[in-house]
């Protein structure tokens, strides 16, 4: 796919209902999970499309984070989502506008570790329900060159994303295996589900292929041109 | 000379036996590996020796178990390829590089001391991915305990012990990852006795783990060893050595592949331990040199 191919291709919005049956079985669109508490959560169903890794790479989601980074899996991820198109659920660019947010505090750049982004329903880390699955977390391994493993650092970034929002969430040193080792800082906003404006919840109404293809980075980008091209010109 | 495994019991110097004759290489290697272990104060010593250009067998104290340290990293690149020969896993999958592992006592999580495993090129990558073959060929080359703990994750403990039965290979008990501090306080170490590295490494060298291509894949990467402080050492330069090595302070192993040109090649496991105050010396590399004059009949110093 040519550079040019990328920037008209803009971001498809799909219901998940509307994929194949190997995809609806391992994004499990709509199903009922049980978090770490018992807790039961509805899996969300709308999902940004990508066609490609080059479309991952270039689309930005704020000024300092890119689409891919929060599809960073390896291979406890299915093996099916490895392949293009892949699907991130549409809560993501939330995720993305507070982690501006967190940079911004931090004052420095944020990373996601891989597996820390979205994480499909049928991700091997994916046991209990987790906002990874809502596209809604991500798992922080470096701000700036800081490595993250120290008690001490996670914590300091654990109070500085408080800090940012009452939405972020963040998880204490040593969350996952109890005590003493962790390596990231753990930040969500819950269980979020985004439903973009350009889409019908009516499954009905009319088939998939006729369905809005644009994103909000295709609207976006038409919004700049029309504040910035002479009308007529395009 | 015919195979056979000499006992501690047994350790007085031998009669030699007439010049020239097949007892007579035998014995005065024999000789040669007890005045090493003495030399070096060696606890323990275990050699297993077979070459498939004369079908020449030897050994001493083979069936012995040592502390594996990192020869371990052999049987957990056979279970890799195992799975990867089976096409349950690629070569080219990526895999997250994390430190932070699960201890096999209790499950307590613990992280690897980076400052003392010297693999940049695999912490370089923390957060990030490395695909299944570079991380085994890190675990093998610069002997990587982080790389090796991932790949450990990838496969399974099961299923590297899984492959050591399937190729019938004694001798090699693979319980965790390394650096379980946990579990080394506990007793439970991985194991390894000559005759079993021997066997594993001779069934690479034959072609026979797996496939053809599988143990191709596995000399490629042992071929790359960059620590050579072991058998290649007590070797002339232009010999190529396919081979893993582990080192702990009380434990200096070394086993390999050895290629000589014009002939087919060697396979030799040599295991030391001694005590910690000792210091691991010379003593491998010297029984490598005695070994390979043994077969050369010359005068390599």
């Amino acid at each position: 796919m040519n550079e040019e191919d990328v920037e008209d291709q803009g971001l498809k919005v799909v219901d998940a209902f509307d994929l194949d049956d190997e995809l609806r079985a391992v994004l499990k669109p709509g199903e009922m999970v049980r978090d770490a508490q018992g807790r039961r959560h509805r899996l969300p169903r709308y999902f940004y499309e990508i066609p490609s890794h080059e479309v991952a790479l270039k689309t930005r989601l704020t000024p300092h984070f890119g689409l891919n980074e929060f599809v960073l899996a390896d291979l406890k991820e299915a093996s099916r989502l490895h392949d293009y198109p892949r699907y991130v659920p549409c809560a993501v660019r939330l995720l993305a506008f507070y982690l501006e947010q967190f940079r911004h505090a931090a004052g420095a750049s944020v990373h996601i570790a891989v597996n820390g982004g979205y994480r499909s329903p049928s991700h091997k880390l994916s046991q209990n329900a987790t906002p990874h699955m809502w596209g809604t977390a991500a798992d922080v391994y470096r701000i700036g060159s800081n490595i993250l493993k120290t008690k001490e650092a996670i914590e300091k970034y654990n109070e500085l994303a408080e800090d940012v929002s009452d939405e972020i969430h963040v998880l204490p040193y040593g969350h996952v295996t109890g005590r003493h080792a962790d390596d990231h800082v753990h930040l969500d906003l819950g269980y979020i589900t985004l439903i973009p404006r350009e889409i019908s919840e009516d499954r009905m109404e009319q088939p998939q292929e006729n369905r809005p293809r644009f994103a909000f980075e295709e609207r976006r980008r038409v919004d700049r041109r029309a504040a910035t091209v002479p009308a007529g010109e395009e | 000379m015919a195979a056979r495994a000499h006992h501690k019991s047994e350790e007085r110097l031998p009669v030699p036996p007439p010049k020239d004759s097949v007892a007579s290489s035998e014995v005065s290697l024999y000789r040669n590996v007890l005045k090493i272990k003495q030399e070096h104060e060696l606890e323990d010593l275990g050699i297993s020796f077979f070459d498939a250009e004369s079908t020449i067998q030897w050994s001493y104290n083979a069936d012995h178990y040592f502390h594996a340290a990192s020869t371990m990293k052999l049987a957990v690149l056979l279970g890799v390829f195992r799975q990867v020969d089976r096409g349950e896993l690629a070569l080219d999958a990526p895999v997250h590089v994390r430190n932070r592992f699960t201890s096999i006592v209790n499950q307590e999580p613990f992280m690897l001391d980076l400052g003392r495993d010297a693999d940049p090129d695999v912490y370089g990558h923390l957060g990030k991915t490395l695909s299944v073959r570079e991380l085994s060929y890190w675990m093998i080359t610069k002997s990587s305990n982080l790389a090796t703990n991932l790949l450990v994750e990838v496969v399974g403990i099961p299923t590297i012990q899984l492959a050591l039965d399937e190729l019938e290979i004694d001798g090699i008990r693979v319980l965790r990852g390394v650096e379980d501090q946990r579990a080394f306080e506990a007793g439970l170490n991985n194991e390894v006795t000559a005759n079993g590295l021997l066997k594993l490494l001779r069934l690479v060298a034959d072609g026979k783990a797996y496939s053809q291509k599988a143990c191709d894949e596995m000399l490629s990467i042992m071929l790359d060893q960059q620590y050579r402080s072991g058998i290649p050492a007590g070797l002339p330069k232009e010999v190529r050595v396919a081979h893993k090595t582990g080192n702990i302070s009380t434990v200096h192993h070394d086993a390999g592949i050895v290629y000589i040109e014009g002939r087919k090649p060697y396979v030799l496991v040599i295991l030391t331990q001694f005590a910690a105050e000792t210091g691991r010396g010379t003593a491998v590399a010297d029984v490598s040199r005695d070994i390979f004059n043994a077969l050369a009949g010359s005068a390599y110093e």
